[in-house]
């Protein structure tokens, strides 16, 4: 027996969430391969082609959504968070007192600013003299 | 422009890159048309001619890399 031809072969929501899947997918691994290209002209290639499917990952979440289409997740409790808060406060401050003590064996760096959050390239390497 | 001949890594994931957005071309096309909600159509629609673009942009960085490959394994 064959489905009416007006039956659709899956519902739209299946269609839809088989669609978002592989572009979860799909940006996972131009992410890899982003990473592990040697050419820099593949490099950029796949650096966007990840921007794009990561935009239309996105595109397709936020219609799915607006239609109803997506469960989202409950909140998180407040006491939850509180819980993390906590305990990376305490781990950030013990990273910090480790990397001043093995800084003040070395004097003469000025200390990062953390405020930016647009990534400054680190400096640019000069070789020593007796290098080569 | 800065043209490296292509790593067997960087080939198997162009490859495998063509391989998902055939894949994606062929299902966006066929749930945009099947597709009842209009707005969900619309994307779909909408995205099949981007994953269009997208496997032509990686079938030119073959292309593209195709003169510069050795023909001989290099030691």
């Amino acid at each position: 027996m064959y489905a009416p031809q007006s039956q659709p072969f899956l519902p739209d929501e299946d269609l839809a969430h088989t669609v978002l899947s592989d572009l979860k997918r799909v940006t996972r691994e131009y992410a890899t391969a982003a990473t592990e290209s040697v050419c820099p002209t593949v490099r950029q290639q796949f650096t966007q082609l990840l921007n794009t499917t990561l935009a239309m990952q996105g595109e397709l979440y936020n219609a799915m959504s607006q239609q109803k289409m997506y469960n989202a997740a409950s909140p998180a409790l407040k006491q939850e968070i509180d819980k993390q808060l906590k305990s990376y406060q305490s781990t950030q401050q013990k990273t910090n007192q480790f990397v001043q003590q093995r800084k003040s064996a070395a004097p003469g760096q000025s200390p990062q600013a953390f405020g930016d959050w647009a990534y400054q390239p680190a400096p640019q390497w000069q070789p020593p003299n007796n290098y080569m | 422009m800065n043209l490296q001949p292509l790593t067997a890594k960087e080939l198997e994931y162009i490859a495998d890159s063509m391989s998902n957005e055939d894949l994606l071309i062929k299902q966006c096309t066929s749930a945009g048309l099947t597709c009842t909600n209009p707005q969900i159509r619309q994307v779909l629609q909408h995205q099949s001619q981007v994953h269009m673009q997208h496997y032509q942009a990686l079938l030119n960085c073959l292309q593209q890399h195709q003169p510069l490959a050795p023909t001989q394994p290099q030691a």
